[in-house]
């Protein structure tokens, strides 16, 4: 087998499924770190994105990256109204509690993505797209704006996070609720603006999945495993940790083929979930332990 | 104030007597693939059922004119659900026998831990794995849809005719796939076919761009796809054109779905063949056909006869046994085993008369006489069917 066929079969796919994996974890990891729970219905509401980006689509006749805004907005908005509704009522409750509730709302958002736009497989545009062939590395359109917007979407978190005022108050409370409450952070304040974050990256990583592959109703619910697993291996709490992780989980899937039945292609995000929670519990880039 | 309140609990009241069906109904369970990967086949054959009980209630009602309720379970097309719903059809909805489940896990699921050992009869009208005939299970699972050892057989026999002789398998690693994958490979390669390549791979994932390099390695320009049209077939469909993995691409019946043609364009489905089940012509097909275009179904759609048939005899198997569940089974092996008064579909009047006055019946189905083997199954007619416009169109038949 050739480099080419490994770049192109391999690689790519690769490449590509990791940057959405990476836009999903990194807001698992946003939550993980701010919030201190695993946010179950993360994929979920990356699937919401995914079809109020569909219904943009159909409705407002747009492109699907003229959707992809208004699905990250009205993505965020559903998700700081879920935390009004369901979590922040089981705030001061042990975590676990709002683990349990967030798989809740994950079944109660797929329940509602299914009554609206029902079951079947949809896609933004009919019929295929044969890739270009830049030096025998065959691309589309469509992958390289994935990839970039990852990349773009995660350096503007990235220098948010670093230089805001507000992006300074999310990581002090990330560092210690307690202390930055002390310190004149308001709480509740940070806890919104991370959901606005978290809805608004849940929907680009749904997007991105439904350009590059099909719409479905338990497309979120798939992913969420590999997002997990690229959030922890990446360390907890670390955006660039999550990106790194999210690429890993997603060469590693595609690479695996290589070596192993396909049929087990499924289980190597899983794989390295286990391993890295034996081996290195705080992740490449040393996260937090939680 | 309490005048409204008496008035509102009244109403409420009014409605939960409403609700409730009442005692002399006849409950049978329609489980199916409402959700998951074949939901898109599945409203055709819940309606086909339905419309089967419709023809029930208007020609006089089952037993002693009571109604037939049919009571929808989602079996999702996986064995947890199917359990689930079989669980609550048999134990809270006490039904005398079930249509369904759809899928091959969920029968096997829902046979094992629920009906076999209650006792309940089961027909599923599409639960295609050759591992349903091996059920121990009491005489009590049937199916009105033949054996994919049938299929998968017919299909590599059909493909070698053709001078397909070099292929590459795909299969989704769960019992429907498995059985079709193994069946074929079995008869493709006794009679002199190449198998290239043969994989399993798990669904509703996002990408299979390497696994079709690794089937696509072995050579082979025709790509054997085993798996739904609406789910994670559709995607390795899409991918195999776009990447142009392969050249030719035949589907089993689970991808004899509208999904590809709808997402994929026909433009791009000229090499794209698909086997599935379909009636034999006889009366019985076109009186069907005739009575479910009224109602609006499409008579075409896959697996509608099959449900339609399932629903039907599972009726006359319960007027047969007046009513008695541990009578089902055995009633359902009288009225279709090719001796007695042939009763068509929808000639329910008839076969009521027949019944009460002890005479012997015999349905011919839409989809087939449906004499049962002693495992329960049927033999099967196939065809293989291209796209054509948005719809498909048949080949050729195959045997």
């Amino acid at each position: 087998m050739g480099a080419l066929e490994i770049i192109n079969f391999y690689l790519v796919p690769g490449i590509v499924i990791g940057s959405i994996y990476a836009l999903g974890a990194v807001g698992i990891t946003l939550v993980f770190s701010i919030l201190r729970y695993a946010h179950l219905a993360h994929g979920d509401l990356a699937t919401l994105g995914a079809f109020l980006a569909l219904g943009a689509v159909t409705l407002g006749g747009v492109s699907p990256y003229v959707a992809l805004p208004v699905a990250m907005v009205l993505t965020a908005a559903a998700a700081v109204m879920i935390d009004k509704a369901f979590y922040a009522y089981l705030r001061e409750r042990p975590k676990i509690v709002t683990v349990m509730a967030s798989l809740g709302v994950a079944l109660m958002v797929r329940a509602i993505v299914q009554v609206v736009w029902g079951v079947d497989s949809e896609t933004y545009t009919r019929g295929i797209v044969r890739p270009d062939v830049w030096f025998g590395i065959r691309l589309r359109d469509r992958e390289l704006i994935t990839i970039f917007a990852m990349i773009g979407l995660v350096l503007a978190l990235h220098v948010f996070l670093q230089q805001s005022k507000w992006g300074k108050a999310m990581r002090a409370m990330s560092d210690n609720p307690d202390l930055a409450l002390l310190s004149g952070v308001d709480n509740k304040k940070v806890v919104m603006l991370t959901w606005i974050i978290v809805g608004g990256l849940c929907a680009a990583a749904g997007v991105f999945l439904g350009l590059n592959y099909e719409l479905k109703a338990m497309m979120g619910w798939t992913m969420l495993l590999p997002m997990f697993a690229a959030a922890i291996l990446g360390g907890v709490g670390r955006v660039e940790g999550a990106v790194l992780g999210g690429l890993i989980v997603g060469i590693a899937e595609e690479m695996s083929t290589l070596f192993l039945p396909t049929e087990y292609k499924a289980a190597t995000a899983f794989a390295i979930l286990l391993l890295m929670l034996l081996v290195r519990p705080t992740g490449l880039l040393k996260g937090k332990v939680l | 104030m309490n005048k409204f309140r008496t008035a509102l609990a009244a109403t409420l009241l009014g409605a939960t007597a409403m609700a409730a069906p009442a005692q002399a109904d006849v409950k049978i369970g329609l489980l199916g693939g409402v959700s998951g990967p074949i939901a898109a086949m599945a409203p055709a054959m819940i309606d086909s059922a339905r419309l089967a009980v419709q023809q029930v209630n208007d020609n006089g009602g089952i037993l002693d004119g009571e109604k037939l309720v049919a009571v929808i379970g989602d079996s999702a097309c996986n064995p947890q659900n199917g359990t689930d719903a079989a669980t609550k059809a048999v134990n809270i909805e006490n039904v005398v026998g079930i249509v369904g489940p759809h899928c091959s896990g969920s029968v096997l699921a829902a046979a094992n831990s629920v009906t076999i050992p209650a006792g309940v009869t089961i027909i599923s009208p599409s639960g295609t794995s050759p591992e349903i005939s091996g059920l121990n299970d009491n005489d009590t699972v049937f199916r009105t849809v033949p054996s994919d050892d049938f299929q998968g057989r017919a299909l590599a026999r059909t493909l070698l005719l053709r001078d397909t002789a070099k292929v590459a398998v795909a299969y989704l690693n769960n019992d429907y796939g498995k059985g079709l994958a193994e069946s074929f490979r079995d008869e493709f390669e006794g009679n002199g076919g190449e198998i290239a390549g043969f994989a399993a791979h798990e669904g509703e994932k996002a990408s299979y761009r390497s696994n079709l390099a690794e089937l696509a390695s072995g050579g082979a320009d025709t790509l054997v796809i085993f798996d739904y049209g609406d789910g994670s077939g559709l995607t390795m469909l899409r991918q195999a054109l776009e990447n142009g993995f392969f050249t030719n691409f035949v589907g089993g019946d689970g991808m004899k779905s509208d999904a590809p043609i709808k997402e994929l364009g026909a433009e791009n489905l000229t090499t794209f063949l698909s086997s599935a089940p379909v009636g034999e012509k006889s009366d019985s097909l076109e009186m069907f056909g005739k009575a479910f275009a009224e109602i609006g179904g499409d008579p075409a759609a896959i697996f509608a006869t099959t449900s339609y048939d399932a629903a039907f005899m599972l009726a006359l198997a319960i007027e047969k046994a007046g009513g008695d569940k541990a009578k089902v089974s055995a009633s359902l092996r009288e009225i279709s085993n090719g001796e007695g008064e042939p009763i068509r579909a929808g000639e329910w009047a008839k076969a009521k008369e027949l019944i009460a006055a002890g005479t012997a019946i015999d349905y011919k189905g839409a989809a087939g006489d449906h004499n049962f083997d002693d495992k329960g199954d049927v033999p099967g007619t196939y065809a293989l069917f291209k796209v054509s416009g948005d719809n498909f169109e048949v080949v050729t038949e195959i045997q």
